[in-house]
């Protein structure tokens, strides 16, 4: 091989490893996607404005004179621009908000979410990539919390109080959170692995079991005295993860950010660069060639629904630690929205956390839509919905792509072109 | 996995009944009447016994009304089920056409107020076709989503039940103020429900069995290609199977809705995961629409049971019951395993032409 | 009177490929022709033409004189053609009537109720007026390959077909079938049937048709009445060169025992005994072949071996050592290399590259792991180093197995197990829809292994492959071998017989194989099923390099 061949070769690998088509094309269609519902979204707050009973129209639709009794561009400045703590002042002649500080309530909210969706999104990514639709992420959330609470209570007194003693409870009480949704995330796992029961209606069987006998123990056995809801009793205030920066009041802290940060890239590296990752991955797609390859398919499933229950139990952990502060029978869907923030990531673990920040911004602006207008917070769930819906059809994306005229310079066909031209010339005088 | 029952040999039982899985489900289904009688006798001989408290349950009229009202939603989103995805399209959103259609049948009813009529029909039928319309629409929209644009048929299901999980309660908040409707002071009787049930029951056996829809709906889940070669559009095949299955949803979940008469829309909504326990039911069946029609009976009742059980006072706590049927959903699918999925069920067909 | 089927300077063109250059074609009526060439020749795409699946760029199809327009099958099934496929278009749980009358069902009441009885007869009638023997309720699943081929030309028949293609009619049946089938199209034809049928089998041609028309690289070289021409004609219109012979193994003494297989017994996935009974063993530097009709148990034997599958009864050992409880990775690491039948479902991952796959079997192991991690640095050097040995086209490690050729992609599998450095080679059909050029260099390295010690098990529908390669050949039939002999002096009438399950007494059946080029089943990927061709892109190279 010539010297410029090497060096037009390497450059090649180089553009290669930045601008992988695959992962180009369905960040385009995440981008599309959220787009899209925004758009219909739009469409939906002007129809029930539309239909909705109020004094004076919140916005006049111009041309047609028709009122509105929600004002959809409101909505999505308060939406987004809330959910950051409104650092734009739309209208004014600064642009920016001069009041305006990151460490504000909203943005902590915010990022509260984008944390606890961050563990269920890679629980569910790591399924996915195993070839497992893990709808059970909720349930391991559930039990994994609880597991948490329960054993840090249990576990204080033990411990001095201090700062290290905190710290050994919040380490044992995540440790348990793992271990027990790792358990709750092993069964469905055993379940396909030996009976070849699917697992997405065993996991959804099991999010409604692990919601009723939670519910049913803290009820009976470890509510705590006087409490008028079904919860477990505080963890002491030094085993709960504190902010350094934030309002108390937002239930975040940077600590468990950052360590989101951390299993993000752990998780990366575990997928795409070892051996585990790689029989992970080859079950999912393409299950026989793992066999052959000499892969435990068995195993492997088992193995991918544990580790993904443990993800998932971490979560449930973090809520605990660093939201609630106990358990508490009216858990979130944060095990739900893990599956759209997993789907809209592609499964890639370093897509999890602009998609979790995403649906973060979604969940702290509504409730600033529930604090500012009028129109019912659920709009929310409707526009995660509608995510899900558009990001699971790439291939209307792509006939909007013909359509507009830019098959021929897109990258996918661009590059099936190339390998056939190539191999064309191989074979030519084989 | 083997399935034991297979071993068992009765014959009147073999002649009519070709199908081994639907034998042994029909086996257990005598053992079950064989049990229950037992304890009938048992309740009658001791009526202060355990035994005496379960049969009065079992045998109760409250029981049997109960249990007709629970199990249409869940046995017509079972057909539903059936229609689809023997035509090659899994639809795992069954649950969210439940939610949407038990929504606007109240809010539809409601719109047209209660006590009035709309070209002779009473408010009440005329809320059940809108149910029964939202649901087929939204089912075609999942059509189109999975076989025009070949979306992930499980996604997109997901995206049916998230949708119409935001959405109904949404609405609901929108038109009454809040996530749970007013109550209409109407509603569809129970008996009606069970008629809904048995005809729907019947017309879909027949319908998959002996007409040549229903053969072509076969084959394309099963061979597309054969059916493409042929002359069979596979595309408009399975819309019709994915419509037939929003469709039958909605009538399941108009009943569900405007047997109670109100739409309650907090937390999982009053559907409550039953469009899932839908699916398990027609897996349980093995697509057969007889055998979706036990499974779902059999789920209905164990939850009708539940109430009962708490209305006579045992201290068993109620969600703790509820729970069972999960368990022996979990349970049932570990020991039967898997069953025959349509060989094309899940994956997109492109005509040759 | 005008030709049944005149196909007048058909041309085809797929992006970057002409698959049909100017190609005439004359079938009488009443005549079986045989369309004869070697895989990627272009004949199934001339036949998708002629069948409405594809539209030709130019030329015209005329049926009975009249020129044709046909923009779907649904036009040419009305026009009186039926196309039997190779991959059998049936609905497996369905019934061969229901099967028979799909699409066109004949109802009553109403169309509310698919008459049955109506049907059945039909189906009856049809099968007794062409002396088929077939149950109309029978379920396709459970009928031989031989019956569901007629359940197809029933298919057809039942629409009104006059002329019928056939698509490589005989790739899936054993000789016996075959010569029913051959008593099938002599029936047909006397009724006024016409019959066209693909082949790459040149025997068959002969034996079988009025005429044949060889096509090479998408050209029609000739069309010939089997009166009067030779096998070494059609032969060498078929390749366009001298055909070389096989090359023969040199008898060698054979060292330790390798492998030992003692009263084996598997199941396939129905839970269906497959393998019944089959014992032997093979030694150091020695090949031993299986031969047999697709279908009877050498996928499950394979799989068994190779540690896939687990045996219901018998025993495996392996360099000594009893294998029951040795994982498929393990066997792996012990120097077992595997060519397996399926390329695309497992040997390798279509989605991956080529560095990706080439670790495949191997991610555990040094150099490629260590402590769990991947060296990717070590497993590009290896792609590179398959490819550049076994001549893998594009030569890249970067590209997706699935942007491939059929071709490259087993030349790749066969580079990665063979580097493996192996104790023992299990090669199942190592040359299916592999070109002429690699054929002859897989079968140069089978033999260099056989040279180096190496133990092989070779298995192959290809008789010359078999027969040419092996120091001891055994056949299989339903699950168990019919017979263990020395290529070197059975006849391919035993053979024949054999693989009907039959022992070579006295009876003597005509089975005139004598070459068999590049051939294909019905598992040989893209480049063999021309069907997918227009979708798959670049698999369509195959159709110009043969």
């Amino acid at each position: 091989m010539s010297r410029i061949d090497a060096i037009a070769r390497s450059i090649r690998e180089f553009l290669r490893t930045f601008v992988d088509l695959s992962v180009a094309e369905r960040l385009l269609i995440s981008v599309a996607a959220i787009f899209l519902s925004v758009v219909v979204g739009f469409f939906i707050i002007l129809a029930s404005g539309r239909v909705a009973a109020c004094e004076t129209a919140a916005w006049t639709m111009p041309v047609t004179g028709l009122g509105f009794c929600y004002d959809p561009f409101q909505v999505y400045a308060v939406l987004f621009n809330g959910a950051l703590g409104y650092p734009f002042a739309f209208g004014e002649p600064g642009l920016f908000n001069p009041d305006w500080t990151p460490f504000n309530l909203s943005l902590g909210l915010t990022l509260s979410e984008t944390t606890l969706l961050v563990f269920t999104g890679l629980s569910v990514a790591v399924a996915f990539r195993a070839g497992l639709f893990n709808i059970g992420t909720q349930g391991q959330l559930v039990v994994g919390g609880l597991a948490t609470a329960l054993v840090v209570v249990a576990a204080a007194p033990v411990f001095p109080t201090g700062r290290l003693g905190g710290i050994a409870l919040i380490v044992i009480g995540v440790f348990a959170g793992a271990i027990a949704g790792g358990v709750w995330g092993a069964i469905p796992g055993a379940l396909k692995a030996y009976a070849d029961a699917n697992e997405v209606i065993t996991t959804i069987m099991l999010n409604f079991i692990a919601a009723n006998i939670a519910y049913v123990l803290v009820l009976e056995v470890f509510r705590a005295e006087g409490s008028s809801v079904v919860a477990t009793q505080y963890v002491p205030e030094h085993a709960q993860i504190q902010p350094w920066f934030f309002p108390g009041s937002a239930d975040f802290a940077e600590a468990a950010l950052l360590a989101g940060v951390l299993f993000v890239v752990g998780l990366y590296v575990l997928i795409e660069h070892t051996t585990f990752g790689y029989d992970l991955r080859t079950s999912g797609i393409q299950p026989a060639a793992a066999e052959y390859g000499g892969v435990n398919a068995k195993l492997t499933t088992v193995r991918a629904m544990t580790l993904s229950g443990a993800l998932g139990g971490v979560g449930g952990a973090v809520w605990v630690l660093m939201s609630e502060g106990r358990w508490i029978a009216s858990v979130p869907d944060l095990g739900f929205d893990g599956i759209t923030v997993s789907i809209l990531a592609g499964n890639n673990p370093l897509g999890v956390f602009p998609a979790a920040f995403l649906f973060g911004l979604l969940k702290g602006g509504a409730l600033e839509i529930g604090f500012q207008t009028d129109v019912p917070t659920e709009l929310v769930a409707v526009l995660r919905g509608l995510i899900i819906l558009f990001v699971a059809m790439p291939e209307f994306f792509r006939m909007i792509g013909r359509y507009a005229g830019l098959d021929g310079s897109g990258p996918a066909s661009g590059a099936t072109d190339d390998s056939a031209a190539a191999s064309e010339g191989g074979e030519a005088d084989a | 996995m083997r399935n034991p029952l297979n071993e068992v040999h009765v014959p009147v039982v073999d002649d009519l009944i070709e199908d081994d899985y639907v034998r042994s489900l029909a086996l257990a289904g005598i053992a079950l009447a064989a049990f229950l009688t037992t304890l009938g006798i048992g309740g009658l001989l001791f009526p202060d016994s355990i035994a005496g408290d379960l049969a009065g349950i079992v045998f109760n009229a409250g029981t049997a009304t109960a249990t007709a009202r629970l199990a249409a939603p869940i046995v017509l989103a079972a057909l539903g089920g059936i229609f689809a995805e023997k035509s090659g399209v899994i639809n795992i959103g069954l649950e969210g056409l439940l939610i949407i259609s038990a929504f606007v049948s109240v809010y539809a009813t409601s719109l047209v107020g209660a006590g009035n009529t709309v070209l002779g029909l009473p408010a009440i039928v005329v809320g059940f076709l809108a149910g029964i319309a939202a649901s087929a629409a939204l089912a075609g929209v999942f059509g189109v989503v999975c076989i025009e644009f070949k979306a992930d048929q499980i996604i997109a299901g997901l995206a049916v039940w998230l949708i119409a999980l935001g959405l109904a309660p949404f609405m609901s908040t929108v038109f009454f103020g809040g996530v749970n409707t007013p109550n209409l002071g109407v509603s569809v009787g129970w008996s009606y429900s069970a008629a809904m049930v048995v005809v729907a029951t019947a017309a879909s056996w027949w319908t998959l069995n002996h007409t040549a829809f229903g053969k072509h709906l076969r084959a394309a889940g099963e061979n597309p290609k054969a059916l493409d070669t042929v002359g069979v559009s596979v595309s408009r095949v399975r819309h019709a199977g994915v419509l037939l299955s929003g469709v039958l949803s909605g009538v399941g979940g108009s009943a569900l809705a405007l047997s109670i008469g109100q739409f309650v829309g907090s937390g999982e909504t009053m559907v409550q995961g039953k469009g899932f326990i839908a699916i398990v039911a027609y897996l349980f069946g093995n697509y057969n629409p007889i055998g979706a029609f036990g499974a779902g009976v059999l789920f209905a009742g164990l939850d009708a049971m539940q109430v009962r059980l708490q209305q006579l006072g045992y201290a068993v706590p109620d969600t703790l019951v509820q729970t069972i049927p999960y368990v022996v959903v979990i349970v049932v699918l570990a020991l039967v395993g898997r069953t025959r999925l349509p060989e094309a069920a899940g994956e997109h067909y492109e005509t040759e032409d | 009177m005008n030709p049944a089927v005149h196909l007048d300077s058909i041309t085809k063109r797929f992006p970057g490929v002409v698959a049909n250059d100017d190609v005439d074609l004359v079938v009488e009526r009443g005549s079986v022709h045989a369309l004869l060439g070697e895989n990627g020749a272009g004949k199934t795409t001339l036949m998708n033409v002629l069948y409405g699946l594809y539209e030709p760029t130019e030329g015209t199809v005329r049926i009975d004189g009249a020129p044709q327009e046909f923009d779907s099958p649904r036009d040419a099934i009305d026009a009186g053609i039926g196309m039997i496929h190779q991959h059998f278009m049936l609905v497996d749980p369905m019934t061969v009537w229901e099967n028979v009358v799909l699409g066109n069902e004949p109802t009553t009441w109403g169309g509310l109720r698919v008459d049955a009885d109506a049907a059945r007869e039909s189906v009856r009638e049809l099968s007794a007026r062409y002396g088929f023997d077939v149950d109309p309720d029978a379920r396709i699943e459970d009928i031989s390959v031989g019956v569901q081929q007629r359940v197809e030309i029933l298919k057809a028949l039942y629409r009104g077909a006059d002329i019928l293609i056939l698509d490589e009619p005989t790739a899936v049946l054993t000789p016996q079938e075959v010569e029913d089938l051959y008593a099938v199209f002599e029936e047909l034809t006397d009724q006024g049937k016409t019959i066209i049928f693909i082949s790459h089998k040149l025997g068959e041609a002969l034996r079988a048709a009025d005429d044949v028309t060889v096509l090479r690289d998408g050209i029609n070289v000739g069309t010939v009445s089997t009166d009067e021409v030779t096998r070494e004609d059609l032969a060498e219109m078929m390749v366009g060169r001298e055909v070389l012979m096989e090359p023969a193994a040199d008898p060698r003494e054979p060292g330790e025992r390798v492998l030992s297989v003692s009263n084996l017994h598997a199941e396939d996935d129905r839970g269906v005994e497959a393998v019944s009974d089959v014992s032997f063993e093979i030694r150091a530097g020695e090949i031993f072949g299986i031969a047999g009709v697709d279908g009877n148990g050498q996928s499950q034997l394979v799989e068994t071996i190779t540690g896939l599958r687990e045996a219901t009864a018998g025993s495996v050992r392996y360099l000594g050592e009893p294998m029951d409880d040795v994982s498929r990775r393990e066997r792996i690491d012990r120097g077992m290399a595997y060519v397996p039948e399926d390329r695309q479902e497992r040997g390798l991952v279509m989605s991956y590259e080529l560095t990706q796959n080439g670790i495949l079997g191997s991610q555990h192991d040094a150099p490629f792991a260590s402590s769990g991690r991947i060296d990717w640095k070590a497993s590009r050097d290896h792609a590179d180093r398959v490819i550049e040995a076994y001549d893998v086209r594009p030569p890249d490690r970067e590209v997706t197995a699935e942007s491939l050729s059929g071709g490259n992609q087993q030349k790749f599998i066969v580079g990665r197990e063979f580097e493996r450095d192996p104790d023992l080679v299990v090669a199942t059909h190592p040359t299916r829809g592999v070109d002429i050029g690699s054929t002859e260099f897989i079968h140069d390295r089978l033999l260099e292994l056989r040279a180096e010690g190496k133990a092989v098990l070779l298995v192959s529908s290809k008789l010359d492959e078999v027969q040419g390669l092996s120091d001891r050949l055994a056949v299989m039939h339903e699950g168990a071998f019919s017979g263990v002999v020395d290529p070197e002096t059975v006849t391919e009438e035993e053979l024949g017989l054999l693989m009907a399950g039959e022992s070579p007494d006295d009876e003597s059946v005509e089975t005139a194989r004598v070459y068999e080029a590049a051939g294909d089943g019905p598992h040989g990927g893209p480049a063999a099923d021309e069907d997918d061709d227009r979708r798959n892109g670049p698999a369509a190279d195959e159709e110009v390099d043969a």
